[in-house]
This record gives structure tokens, sequence and C-alpha cells, in this order.
């Protein structure tokens, strides 16, 4: 026979719980000392470790106290209910998961918005009824009296150096 | 960034230079300020111009 220190001990819990699990009836010492302290036999350990066991699985005391009468088939409906109660946690984990995305995008897409693309520069240099005859002229007259500006421009909204130089190409031919 | 600064003066010659007139010019900001607010704003910032002057073109 264990005392409830060796019981506690052994499966690594408190003291207070095996008082617990003894006041709801889930694990009950089957023997008393002389003076009156909890004594653990062989059978009520091997009644531990599957209360552990199911522990481990997640299943709730209240579930537990009913499976540790039941032997075989039984079993496998409590635990496909824990399956399933899983399942569902795991669905609305993914839902938070989704919902903070959501949010992490908007606010990036926010910054990006700051930051100027070449798309955006061509379609409001458009919207001032600029033509491409005129974005070219644009350019020339930017290459003319800023060319470092103009460099710095053209990288600003994201532009490869390869058609940075193109561009700065041109706009200098002409 | 180079030294070079692009500033306000040099961006309206610049337009002034390809033809673009001042009503064009407006028309052009309120379309930046209608389509990219925080684009127009940071393009505001990027020729140096002082907070009060950013306000009033962007309420052109």
């Amino acid at each position: 026979m264990l005392t409830i220190g060796q019981v506690a001990r052994k499966y690594s819990i408190s003291r207070s719980t095996l008082i617990y699990y003894d006041r709801i009836g889930v694990l009950s010492p089957s023997g008393r000392s002389d003076s009156n302290y909890r004594l653990y036999s062989e059978r009520d350990l091997k009644t531990m470790d599957r209360i552990m066991l199911f522990r481990s699985a997640g299943l709730s005391l209240d579930a537990i106290a009913s499976l540790l009468d039941i032997e075989g088939g039984d079993l496998n409906s409590a635990f496909e209910h824990r399956l399933s109660s899983i399942n569902n946690e795991i669905q609305g984990l993914r839902n938070q998961q989704k919902v903070i995305l959501k949010l992490l995008e908007n606010e990036s897409s926010a910054l990006n918005s700051r930051v100027l693309t070449k798309d955006t520069w061509v379609s409001i240099l458009k919207g001032a009824g600029l033509d491409e005859a005129g974005m070219k002229n644009w350019h020339i007259e930017f290459e003319k009296t800023s060319p470092e500006a103009h460099q710095d421009f053209l990288e600003s909204i994201g532009i490869e150096q390869g058609e940075i130089e193109s561009i700065r190409q041109w706009s200098r031919q002409v | 960034m180079s030294n070079e600064v692009m500033n306000k003066e040099k961006w309206v010659l610049l337009f002034r230079e390809i033809g673009l007139d001042e009503a064009t010019m407006k028309r052009w900001h309120r379309e930046f300020e209608n389509r990219y607010p925080d684009g127009h704003q940071s393009f505001l910032e990027w020729l140096n111009i002082p907070h009060q002057e950013i306000v009033k073109i962007r309420a052109l």
C-alpha cells in the first residue's frame, strides 16, 4: 500500500489533486492507516494509470469518472466524442488564425499604400490627362533637369535597375 | 537617395515643361488625393513641402 505522498510523487501530481479525486469519487483509496491516512492499493494504482491516460487524452473528470467503470467498446465512443471536440477546437483556432492573418494583411497593405508603385504613377499621370507621349516627355525633362533625382524617383517606385537604365537611356537620346 | 534634391519648384517646372498648366496640375492633385490619399501625402513629403502647405494642397 502506498501513502498519498508516495502516489503523488509517482505520478508527479499534487496531493490536493488526489484528495480532490477522492472527494468527487474518481478515485477513492481502498485503505486507511491506523491514523486514518489514505492508503492506495495495487488496484487503486491501476485505476490511477487509466486516469492519467484519459487525462492526457484531454478527457474531462466527469467523462473519466464514467469511463472508469466501463471496459472496451464504450471507450471508443468517449474517444470519438473527444476527437470531435478536438476537431471543433482546431476549427476555432483556424478561424482565429484567419482573422489574425486578415488583420495583419490589412495592416501591411495600409503601409504599402503609402508607397507609390509604377502602376500608381502611370494611372495618376494618365488621370491628369498625360498620354504616352506626355509621359515620355516627362522622363526626358526629368532626366535633363535632374538626372540623379530621376534615378532616385524611379528607384523609389520599385522599378528594377535594368528598366531604370533603359528608361534613362532613351530619355537622354531624344 | 542622392544629394540632388527634388523639390516642389523643380517638380512644377518639370510639369510645365511637358505642357501641364495650372488647371491640369490641380486636377492631378485631386486625382491623386481621390485615389491614393496616403501616396499623395508621401509624395508631398518627399518633395519636402511644409506640413501646412501639404494640408492645403490635399484640400484642393
